[in-house]
């Protein structure tokens, strides 16, 4: 592992702090107010856990966790059409694995195949693919979920299931896309953001240009960034310089992955198969224009909107659970009132605590657990005692 | 949007419309809304349909209850937060400012309207207490309480109710949801549960059952629509 060892260093990790901390006095600040910066991956919010790399941050310095995890954001009634699509008898519903613990309004996926619906995990939409292949009198429906990231592979599985003329071959697609979703945010009245680490592997496919409108339309600074330690410790880096040195732009830290101008046969691909649905339901975060896509019209056979009923249930989370103010920013996840009772890693109320990348289960695994609870607890009993001292 | 042939080469531009400055086509846009708009009212409609058949002897129950203010020579007070203080204005305006001919209008109280009051109590107290100081200024036994909340779960409303508790006044409220604390706990004696976390859903219910209810009301009184106005008369003089 010496390639992944060079990006933990613990000594060029301290050199980068001091670094950050220089750069306290240069950057101005309104009324002390820590800076926020968000890393809107749910990539980057799993590293920054795991490897205390808030902790090692100067408290003027606070991170927002953005709603970059696609499993999180996934509205709930998405998830009970998945179950309604699983339950055909004539259907093998093929999923990654993240996705079959998100709770539905009545059930999981993972409840769903314990009920007896055939439900497979793949690690590629190539295996539910081969599933096809394989099991010529059943429909395979592949559950197509991610970000930029993983349309290409999606897309280009479609094209592959037309060269081979597979027709039992189709896909729920839920795939949505991130670079308006960040302008959703920098758009709402709740958001007060200083700067952002914007997402690699997106930007792997997408490149550098689409993030221009961040800094030249809002003046925040972005940096692309990696998702080892000392990438998110470096891209926290460029973008206070950037604010120390009053300049807005996009800039790369992740160089040695992300080209400039993305993947141009990925885009070709994901631009063949799909196109823009007007708007797409965000959990937590409502309807976002143009932030989801759906199968063109030319590819509708390989569509399982297309070929089966889907029920298009709206379901509303359950109130009690918090993830929409958590993946706006507004509060921490151990703010929200279930986090670490109600709702835990086994047993999930909310996203959030779904995927290793939700921020919820960042906390949950790596934030110090008991110490988290008894700050809720201290902050609800602070409220109270100043509401019955007035 | 016009776009030239780079442009639509651009498969950035076809993924990020907005940054090139140009939505999509206006007819899938168009397709898509009838969609969404279809989708939302169907939604709207089957809430709404669900709630009256479970909630019809409910509500005429409650409305039996304001009816009885009335009798009593009460008023009735509103009260709810953001959107659901739109409602209870609308609540206490339907009272006193009737729409159909030959209904008279009937004292009912907007507590969420003085922001003087508000805001000092806010600042000085507690958003909690806001409710709570205004009943206490202004409510008797005789009174009745309604609030609005969607999620049954307002701090100040529920401060509220226990106030008006404490007066023996009779309490309605309007929520969603399972119903939250308005539902669980016994300080509202009228509890109506619109049972979806859609917010606009159950607001949207919430002015169908408040119409609904003003018409119950005056239904209930029509017989004691002379009687009515001398109360008011006499409110009017006892204030004096």
């Amino acid at each position: 592992m010496k390639y992944v060892d060079e990006f933990r260093d613990p000594i060029k990790a301290k050199a980068l702090i001091d670094e950050i901390h220089a750069l306290k006095d240069k950057i101005y600040r309104i009324y002390d107010k820590p800076l926020q910066l968000m890393e809107f991956c749910g990539g980057h919010t799993h590293t920054i856990f795991r490897y205390g790399v808030e902790q090692m941050l100067p408290d003027w310095i606070e991170l927002v966790h953005g709603p970059g995890c696609p499993v999180c954001v996934l509205p709930m009634g998405r998830v009970d059409d998945c179950v309604t699509l699983a339950e055909r008898p004539d259907v093998i519903f093929t999923t990654f694995g993240d996705a079959m613990r998100v709770p539905g309004s009545k059930k999981s996926l993972l409840q769903a195949k314990a009920d007896g619906a055939d439900i497979r995990m793949v690690y590629s939409p190539l295996d539910a693919l081969a599933l096809a292949r394989k099991n010529p009198d059943r429909q395979v429906i592949f559950f197509a979920l991610g970000f930029e990231t993983t349309m290409p592979s999606t897309a280009l599985t479609v094209l592959q299931a037309e060269n081979e003329g597979i027709e039992n071959f189709s896909l729920f697609c839920n795939h949505i896309t991130t670079v308006p979703t960040i302008k959703a945010i920098l758009d709402s009245p709740d958001m007060q953001i200083d700067g952002f680490l914007a997402p690699g592997h997106v930007s792997m496919v997408v490149g550098e240009k689409p993030f221009k409108f961040v800094a030249q339309t809002y003046d925040k600074p972005i940096v692309i960034s990696g998702f080892e330690p000392l990438d998110i410790l470096q891209s926290i880096w460029m973008v206070l310089k950037q604010r120390a040195e009053k300049r807005c732009e996009v800039e790369n830290q992740y160089v040695r992955i992300v080209p400039a101008a993305g993947n141009p046969p990925g885009l070709n691909a994901i631009n063949k198969v799909f196109e823009l649905r007007e708007f797409f339901e965000w959990r937590g975060l409502g309807s976002i224009d143009h932030s989801g896509v759906k199968m063109r019209g030319t590819y509708s056979r390989f569509d399982a909107e297309c070929k089966f009923t889907v029920p298009n249930i709206k379901i509303a989370d359950p109130k009690s659970c918090q993830c929409g103010e958590v993946l706006k920013g507004v509060i921490r996840p151990w703010e929200c009132k279930v986090f670490g009772s109600a709702c835990t890693p086994e047993t999930p109320m909310g996203a959030l605590m779904v995927s290793t990348e939700g921020a919820c289960a960042a906390y949950y695994n790596f934030g110090n657990l008991p110490k988290l609870l008894a700050k809720r607890q201290q902050k609800e009993q602070s409220n109270e005692n100043k509401e019955s001292a007035a | 949007m016009p776009q030239n042939n780079d442009q639509r080469k651009d498969p950035l531009h076809e993924l990020y419309p907005f940054l090139h400055g140009g939505k999509k086509d206006s007819v899938s846009e168009n397709t898509a809304l009838l969609e969404s708009i279809r989708q939302k009212s169907q939604h709207s409609l089957d809430i709404k349909q669900k709630f009256f058949t479970d909630n019809a002897q409910a509500l005429i129950e409650a409305a039996r209850a304001i009816a009885n203010v009335y009798q009593n020579k009460g008023r009735m007070f509103t009260m709810g937060n953001g959107g659901s203080s739109c409602d209870a204005a609308h609540f206490a305006v339907e009272f006193q400012h009737p729409v159909t001919a030959g209904r008279p209008a009937l004292p009912a109280m907007n507590l969420c309207v003085d922001t003087a009051m508000i805001s000092a109590v806010s600042n000085d107290v507690g958003v909690r207490h806001i409710f709570v100081r205004q009943l206490d200024a202004h409510a008797q036994a005789k009174d009745g309480l309604v609030g609005f909340s969607t999620s049954g779960k307002s701090e100040n409303l529920m401060e509220g109710y226990r106030k008006a508790k404490e007066l023996k006044m009779v309490t309605i409220g309007f929520t969603g949801g399972d119903g939250g604390a308005m539902k669980s706990s016994n300080l509202v004696d009228h509890c109506l549960v619109v049972k979806t976390d859609s917010i606009h859903r159950v607001q949207e219910v919430h002015v169908a059952c408040y119409h609904i209810l003003w018409d119950l009301v005056h239904t209930l009184l029509a017989d004691q629509r002379g009687r009515l106005s001398d109360n008011r008369i006499d409110n009017r003089e006892e204030m004096r």
